[in-house]
């Protein structure tokens, strides 16, 4: 049934007043309060007939520029936030109430508790300020419209300026903004930047943005919050440069204890030579002669590996059979190991693929594994012993591996397998061939995996990830690469 | 005539063995040799020398385990030891403060200055009497 107009009438006029979820009272220009309604009563207590002041603020006097009685004199209604005992905020509106000849008679002062609202708003803005993170609010020009101080003390003023100006010092947007990325499509993005502050310094940081209404593509502010990561990046820069001036320490000290063995070895075959010719023994002095050619060639294969090993070259990736690669292995060493009486075979490798491959990196690991299984069958008493080279997909992973009966490792051996100028074949290894290996292995994004058992032999596993191996490729072929024409001619025979 | 000083040379590098070898000998002394600690220990057992040229990084036992094997045998470890050795200078004051081994009666970097070396082995013999 419809309601009444009369009856909607009277309802506003008797309920309405108790009804409003704000605490009102009239007062009239003694401050004195005539009227109130059920919630300002139940709020503040009994309050007819007594000043506001009282009421409200518990004061004997009225408050110095009470905001309410501007209106007596202005007519104008007003709205401000008024803190009552320390602890309660209220947003106060206030009406006038004219008479016929326009005077502002009385005033209608409407106080809704605003409490929460206010607390959380304090929460947020020390939230805000004090976080150890800088903040700001951009629009979607990149226009920062709001930054806390952390950010302006670091990145000096920026109200009204575009971010990528007050982060990076630049005149366009980033390349890679999440800020953007939230912008099209409101979620929230994450990415790693490196930008100037105020001073001029290098800052690193971590961007993570925020739509302000999230899964919306039409917002129209992001938050940026980041995380200032310089410390953490100088802490790592450090402590690579630490890693690196260990490594070269340990490399030139293992290098100084090898030549310091060739030169013992040089001047053996000086004193056999030269007291040979004292004593007339042809003998000695084929003895001191010999000595001296082969610690000659010592000293070359020793500069070739440490060459090898030291060259900071990128793989150049080309896609590759790598059955040719091991063909090629086969052929290289098969009259060798004949000659020292090691069977040299090759095991089946089908449904192998070609692949990106750098050419001469995995010539080199090849060589250099075949070798150790070589003199690992030399070192060994067996008789007829053999070296079998295999190589097969599985799972997404190019596996090369060469196994051995050889003499096998023991422990100590093992644990010292992958150390500079760690050699088991005496003055005849310069330790470095394994080493080498495996940072080509690493540079494909690769690793070397082994089995061995002293006495019996040893099986070393080169494993490729295939999609790694492309992802160099595809990176090298975006970036140009580092494939020039010597290259391409070295590379030019392999398939 | 005099019985000749026995040398044991303990070396993984075969050619430093032989120029050892032929020095000492040159100057009138018996020289063993050895490729390694292993050995080497057997070769000691067997017939004792008066002194000992030791090598440390070796493959299959180093002389840091031979010198603790010397050590703690008591018909060894009065054997005085010679290290010819290519490591790093600093391992010298580390080798003479261990407790578990005899501090070495000399110590000579790679490649020797084989006046010294031959002074050295002079010295240290003149000290003791010829090994029984």
């Amino acid at each position: 049934m419809p309601v009444k107009l009369e009856e909607l009438n009277v309802w506003v006029a008797t309920k309405l007043f108790n009804e409003m979820p704000l605490n009102i009272a009239v007062i009239d220009r003694d401050y004195g309060i005539c009227v109130s309604n059920e919630k300002f009563v139940q709020r503040f207590g009994k309050c007819i007939d007594r000043k506001c002041y009282e009421v409200l603020k518990q004061r004997s006097e009225p408050c110095v520029n009470c905001e309410a009685m501007k209106t007596f004199s202005d007519g104008m209604a007003r709205k401000y936030e008024e803190c009552i005992n320390e602890a309660e905020y209220y947003m106060v509106n206030i009406i006038p109430v004219v008479d016929p000849g326009g005077n502002t008679i009385r005033i209608i002062s409407m106080l809704e508790d605003i409490t929460d609202i206010h607390n959380r708003q304090m929460e947020c803005e020390i939230f805000f300020e004090r976080v150890p993170n800088y903040i700001s609010v951009i629009d979607r020009d990149f226009t920062i419209v709001r930054a806390n101080d952390n950010l302006r003390d670091t990145f000096g003023e920026c109200n009204n300026r575009k971010c990528y100006e007050v982060y990076k010092k630049k005149h366009r947007a980033c390349e890679n903004c999440p800020a953007a990325l939230s912008f099209i499509d409101g979620q929230e993005h994450t990415a790693e930047h490196v930008g100037m502050s105020a001073d001029g310094s290098i800052t690193y940081y971590v961007v993570k943005t925020s739509p302000l209404i999230k899964g919306y593509d039409n917002c129209r502010y992001v938050v940026e919050i980041l995380t200032d990561i310089t410390e953490f990046k100088m802490l790592e820069k450090e402590k690579l440069e630490a890693e690196r001036l260990a490594a070269v320490g340990q490399t030139v000290a293992g290098l100084a204890h090898t030549i310091k063995n060739i030169l013992m070895g040089v001047e053996g075959g000086m004193y056999m030579l030269s007291s040979g010719i004292e004593q007339d023994q042809k003998d000695r002095m084929a003895k001191g002669w010999d000595m001296l050619q082969r610690n000659i060639v010592k000293v070359s294969s020793l500069v070739k590996d440490f060459l090898s090993f030291a060259k900071g070259r990128k793989p150049v990736l080309q896609i590759i059979d790598p059955n040719c690669l091991v063909d090629e292995i086969i052929e290289l060493y098969e009259s060798t190991a004949k000659r020292i009486g090691i069977t040299l075979t090759r095991n089946p490798s089908d449904g192998v693929e070609p692949a990106p491959l750098d050419a001469a990196g995995i010539h080199t690991c090849l060589t250099n594994l075949i070798s150790n299984a070589i003199d690992a069958c030399q070192m060994s008493s067996k008789e007829n012993p053999s070296v079998r080279i295999g190589l097969k997909q599985e799972n997404d992973t190019l596996y090369f591996e060469v196994s051995d009966d050889g003499c096998g490792m023991d422990y100590d051996v093992k644990q010292k397998l992958f150390t500079t100028f760690f050699t088991t074949k005496g003055g005849k290894g310069t330790g470095l061939g394994l080493l080498t290996t495996n940072k080509i292995v690493h540079e494909h994004g690769g690793k070397i995996l082994y089995t061995s058992e002293s006495g019996k032999g040893s099986v070393f596993t080169i494993a490729f990830p295939l999609h790694v191996l492309y992802e160099l490729y595809n990176e090298s072929r975006d970036t140009g690469g580092t494939f020039n024409e010597a290259d391409e001619q070295k590379n030019g025979s392999h398939c | 005539m005099d019985q000749k000083r026995k040398i044991l040379v303990v070396d993984d590098e075969p050619d430093v063995i032989e120029y050892l070898t032929s020095l000492l000998e040159d100057n009138g002394y018996e020289v063993r040799t050895a490729l390694n600690g292993k050995v080497a220990m057997e070769l000691v057992k067997d017939d004792k020398p008066d002194l000992i040229c030791l090598d440390i990084s070796m493959p299959e036992e180093t002389g840091v385990r031979m010198l603790r094997n010397l050590h703690d045998d008591d018909r060894t470890k009065d054997i005085p030891v010679i290290i010819v050795s290519g490591v790093d200078p600093k391992f010298k004051d580390f080798i003479s403060h261990r407790k578990q081994v005899n501090p070495p009666s000399a110590y000579f970097e790679k490649p020797i200055d084989k006046h010294e070396f031959l002074n050295a082995i002079r010295t240290i013999l003149s000290g003791i009497g010829i090994a029984q």
